[in-house]
């Protein structure tokens, strides 16, 4: 009887639980009707949410017939989910589109067209940067408006630099494919093994090193994108191609560099260490514990940077190579879904959200780099409040840059490239044989769409 | 056997399971319905949900779709570009290596703990049901226990190599490493699972079979290889059979623990269709290595219960 | 002779405590890091009992990730999913394994071809019939796919019934009750075991189950314990905190319920004839 009645609690329990947390929606009873619009607007980042929030505040303050709710979707499978919500007809209506997965949705059907609409209201585009507008222009179609844009500068370890007798960090670095140019020389001073001796002493010890000068990871856009621009070398030759560029000799020279030259001179960080697969958490790891002394990345990481402890820490610009300093460039976009049932409301959102004074509340709050140029100052000034001078991610936007690939299957690529090019970075394999397998299944990647 | 029956008279063997083909009573044919009707739900399920989803796939196999544009017919293609750019064999290597790290030792660690706790008693019981524990856990809440139990500096096993000097190697990070951790992941949460089998087949063996070989003078050791291992043998080809269709099809754990890294060195062929189908939306590529894996599985299985002999399979039907 | 009897006790009971330290240690990691917070897990000594214990894990994933919804989900799909393939199941078996009609062997060795199939091969097609349907993301994509009776849980139950004297059921037809009839008053009472086996069974695979509403569902709101759970990773950080808070909570139902009815596991690897 016991026992009974024990299951009969538990089975009410059970009930009660399951009953609680059920939704109707999840019965597919989509309730709707009423004068308010409901929009879903998707993003993946956590710290920028909390501007929109407030720049969102506002836009409903406006626009009192509509009400927007703001979905964090993790950046890992963000593309797959918004995809899968698309084709089951549930997709936000306006989300964040990032550049590696720009031509799959753009040319997949999934995203709106608003070059109309930015004709019709009459927008001035020439307020963004140029390379942006042209990085989401794909012929006579626009697939949303730019938010903000971001470039590729060193954070540097000031503590160290000094001790290894840099007061202030160089900023005329040169570097070459054939003997590492001042580059490798002042890598080579800042790298230090337990005993304090410098790469650049001939008592140096390789196999007991305390602080690694930087890391060369596996990764595009942070690390070897730019010094394939730097070489004369590209991924692409033009956006939308659906043959690559990569199998190049300027790029083979360029890797090599990067598997050949600096590891063997031991200043950067052995790939077995940082993990072969350009994840950047380890070398966030190692710089934020002290045993890197420069960390190659993105704006995007300004946050996680400014949070650290331990030693002071500085922005410095990436050496120029053969043809210059050149930055990967890269920014996202507000879209709006193909199928969205409120494509008007959509709209206004997006044209506030890609507007001035919302980008104002966005640089302002020191979250991004605003995609309307007359904003920056903005960012800048909270940083510096906060004792972080970013001017030389504002000065690489100004200079040279290489905007970030486009092409259908992207993201898979670059994905499929670090894969097949992680052998030659671990020193397993010859990079000109690398190269050409990662060069072949890059290509199968991008003809995919196309191919019949 | 043969024999017997050609001795009984005619009379007396059993009647013709045929009859006439009008003639079936209606007590008869009413029971016929309330079979069918009784079979109707799981049958709609089995058609429904497993019938016609694998002749879709097979069909999917040969055409190309996204989902967003319209699907299109390309032959054989996914079937080539499954194993030129996909890596399908690679795939498929990685899977037959993660079974064989896997079954074996799953097998005799089952079998050896069964042997072992193979006794009365409440402490034995005890431990029994502590074994059969991590057969609860979600795998996936697991695969994230066992990823920071490996973590590289953090975790508990390197802080124990680094008491007795060994400076262990970042494990799910590396390309040797990787397979065998998740590979005792799985051991670990299914070898209490498999013993239950062996300890019901060691039970279904009478005691008189072990007298009869001890007056014989057979060692423990003898007793073992030559009476319970034979008898054992229903249990073994249910616990290897299963844990090898289990282990051909692993996705919960890799994914949590490596997402079939570092690099594609525990991309299992599970892992690899999820990827083409969900991840980069190619669901003809990812039908046709469907096909492949179930092929493969067919294959594997059929080796098997013909290596176990087909006399254990009728005893399971 | 009793000191080496003595001396082997003692080994047996080391070794079986071993073997139990095995397999308690990450459960037992994992209880400490519940309730540790995250920058703890993350510093060196990981694996000891917490200094700073803490319940905020636990409010965390109710109060900022819905973990209730989870816990929700799971259960309320869990539950229809058990009734339906438990009930079902039973009635398929019951027609195999007591009634005979024509086509009977050539069903069931249908039925037993199926089992071979991998679920991912089955996976792709069920993710297009649901999105065309307009069901993924949806209760209904969850459990309609298992509510109907599996090939596993069909044959289970056929072996056991098949134990029951023909007899019975033969004395029953001929006081005149119908097959249903049958299944009610006689079969039912006798099999209670079996019908225990099958429901935990079905219990565990919907509570753990992961790759299916992995793909066929994407909101928020309808995750399932398993998927919320691996969610909890794939933000910026490895919220390894909040992940371990998470798994045992949705461990605590399971060990609850194997508790109750671990004498029924163990049986019910008797009744797949595994033994035989």
């Amino acid at each position: 009887m016991k026992r009974r009645q024990f299951l009969q609690l538990a089975g009410a329990a059970a009930g009660t639980l399951a009953l609680s947390g059920c939704s109707a929606a999840g019965w597919g009873f989509r309730g709707d009707g009423g004068k308010t619009v409901d929009l879903t607007y998707a993003l993946w980042d956590a710290n920028q949410q909390i501007g929109l929030t407030k720049s969102v505040a506002e836009f409903m303050k406006r626009n009192p017939n509509i009400r927007v709710t703001i979905q964090q979707v993790p950046y890992g499978n963000y593309q797959q989910k918004i995809t899968e919500q698309y084709i089951s007809g549930n997709a936000p209506d306006v989300f964040w589109v990032n550049t590696p997965w720009l031509a799959d949705w753009g040319r997949g059907g999934v995203l709106t067209d608003v070059a109309p609409k930015v004709k019709q209201a009459g927008i001035d585009m020439s307020r963004y940067y140029p390379a942006l507008v042209d990085l989401h222009t794909d012929g006579d179609h626009l697939w949303g408006l730019p938010k903000d844009w971001d470039t590729i500068c060193f954070f540097y370890n000031a503590t160290h630099l000094a001790k290894c007798g840099y007061a202030k960090p160089p900023t005329d670095l040169e570097w070459n494919p054939t003997d590492g140019g001042s580059f490798l020389h002042f890598l080579k001073r800042i790298t230090l093994d337990k005993n304090g001796r410098s790469a650049l002493d001939a008592g140096f010890d390789p196999g007991n090193i305390a602080m690694y000068a930087t890391a060369a990871t596996n990764s595009y856009q942070d690390s070897f994108g730019n010094y394939m621009a730097m070489n004369g070398g590209s991924m692409l030759p033009k956006p939308y191609a659906t043959s690559s560029t990569m199998n190049s000799p300027q790029n083979r020279e360029m890797f090599s560099f990067i598997t050949d030259m600096l590891s063997a001179a031991h200043v950067i960080v052995p790939a077995a260490q940082t993990g072969p697969n350009g994840d950047s958490t380890n070398v966030e790891t190692l710089f934020a514990s002290g045993q890197m002394a420069l960390w190659m990345t993105g704006d995007w990481n300004t946050l996680t940077v400014s949070q650290l402890s331990g030693f002071k820490i500085g922005v410095m610009p990436m050496p120029s190579g053969p043809k210059g300093r050149i930055s990967v460039f890269n920014g996202l976009i507000d879209a709006i879904v193909s199928n969205t049932p409120h494509p008007k409301e959509a709209w206004q959102l997006v044209q506030w959200l890609g507007g001035p004074e919302s980008q104002r509340i966005m640089a302002e709050g020191g979250y991004v780099w605003s995609a309307i140029k007359e904003l920056d100052p903005l960012f800048l000034a909270y940083w510096k409040k906060k004792g972080l001078d970013m001017s030389w991610f504002l000065d690489a936007a100004h200079g040279k840059t290489v905007n970030f690939p486009v092409a259908t299957g992207m993201q898979e690529a670059l994905t499929n490239v670090t894969t097949t090019l992680g052998p030659a970075f671990l020193g397993q394999e010859p990079v000109a044989s690398s190269l050409a397998a990662a060069s072949e299944i890059f290509d199968y990647r991008i003809s995919y769409a196309s191919k019949k | 056997m043969t024999g017997v029956a050609q001795d009984l008279p005619v009379k007396a063997r059993p009647a013709p399971a045929k009859k006439a083909k009008n003639h079936v009573p209606a007590a008869e044919r009413k029971r016929h319905l309330a079979a069918y009707g009784l079979l109707a739900p799981s049958l709609f399920g089995v058609l429904v949900f497993l019938l016609i989803p694998v002749i879709f796939v097979f069909v999917l196999s040969f055409m190309k779709w996204n989902m967003l544009n319209a699907p299109a017919f390309v032959g054989f293609s996914n079937y080539i570009d499954a194993f030129r750019y996909e890596g399908a064999w690679h795939a498929l290597v990685v899977t037959f290596w993660y079974f064989l790290l896997n079954i074996p030792a799953q097998t005799v660690l089952a079998l050896g703990m069964a042997m072992l706790m193979n006794r009365k008693g409440r402490f034995t019981a005890v431990i029994r049901v502590l074994c059969v524990l991590p057969y609860l856990a979600m795998p996936v809440a697991m695969g994230v226990v066992w990823q920071w139990i490996f973590a590289p500096q953090t975790g508990v096993v390197n802080t124990l190599l680094h008491l007795i000097g060994i400076t262990g190697p970042n494990w799910l990070n590396s390309p040797e490493w990787a397979m065998p951790v998740v590979a005792f992941a799985n051991i670990w949460q299914y070898v209490g699972y498999n013993m239950l089998f062996f300890l019901a087949g060691l039970a279904a063996i009478p005691p008189t079979v072990y007298e009869a070989s001890a007056i014989d003078g057979a060692t423990a050791w003898k007793r073992f290889w030559h009476i319970t291992l034979p008898l054992l043998r229903p249990s073994m080809l249910f616990v290897v059979v299963t844990g090898a269709i289990g282990s051909f099809q692993v996705f919960d754990t890799v994914y949590v623990m490596t997402n079939g890294g570092p690099g594609n060195a525990t991309t299992v062929m599970n892992m690899l269709i999820y990827n083409n189908g969900f991840v980069g939306f190619r669901f003809g590529t990812a039908s046709a290595l469907s096909v492949i894996l179930f092929l493969v599985i067919l294959v594997v299985t059929l080796v098997q219960f013909r290596y176990f002999q087909k006399r254990a399979v009728y005893e399971m039907v | 002779m009793t000191f080496n009897a003595g001396l082997r006790k003692t080994l047996y009971v080391i070794v079986l405590l071993l073997i139990a330290a095995v397999f308690l240690t990450p459960y037992i990691f994992s209880i400490f890091a519940a309730f540790k917070p995250l920058a703890e897990i993350q510093a060196d000594r990981a694996w000891q009992p917490p200094s700073h214990f803490t319940w905020d894990n636990f409010v965390t994933i109710f109060t900022q990730y819905h973990f209730l919804n989870y816990l929700g989900n799971t259960a309320a799909v869990t539950i229809i999913l058990t009734i339906g393939q438990v009930l079902f199941s039973l009635l398929a078996a019951y027609a195999f394994a007591r009634i005979q009609f024509p086509g009977r062997e050539a069903i069931f060795w249908g039925y037993l071809a199926m089992l071979m199939v991998p679920n991912v091969v089955t996976m792709i097609p069920l993710y297009m019939m649901m999105s065309a349907a307009g069901l993924t993301n949806t209760y209904w994509a969850l459990f309609l796919p298992y509510v109907f009776g599996t090939p596993y849980t069909v044959f289970l139950m056929r072996q056991y019934l098949q134990t029951i004297p023909g007899e019975i059921i033969e004395a029953a037809r001929l006081d005149g009750l119908g097959e249903t009839g049958i299944l009610r008053r006689v079969v039912l009472p006798l099999a209670r075991p079996v019908i225990l086996t099958a429901t935990i069974i079905a219990v565990i695979f919907g509570w753990n189950n992961f790759l299916w509403p992995l793909i066929a569902t994407d909101s928020n709101d309808l995750q399932v314990l398993s998927v919320g759970i691996a969610n909890f990773n794939s933000n910026f950080a490895q919220q390894w905190n909040l992940v371990l808070a998470g798994s045992l909570v949705a461990l605590i139902p399971m060990v609850i319920l194997f508790a109750i009815f671990q004498k029924h596991i163990v049986n019910s690897v008797n009744l797949s004839g595994a033994s035989r």
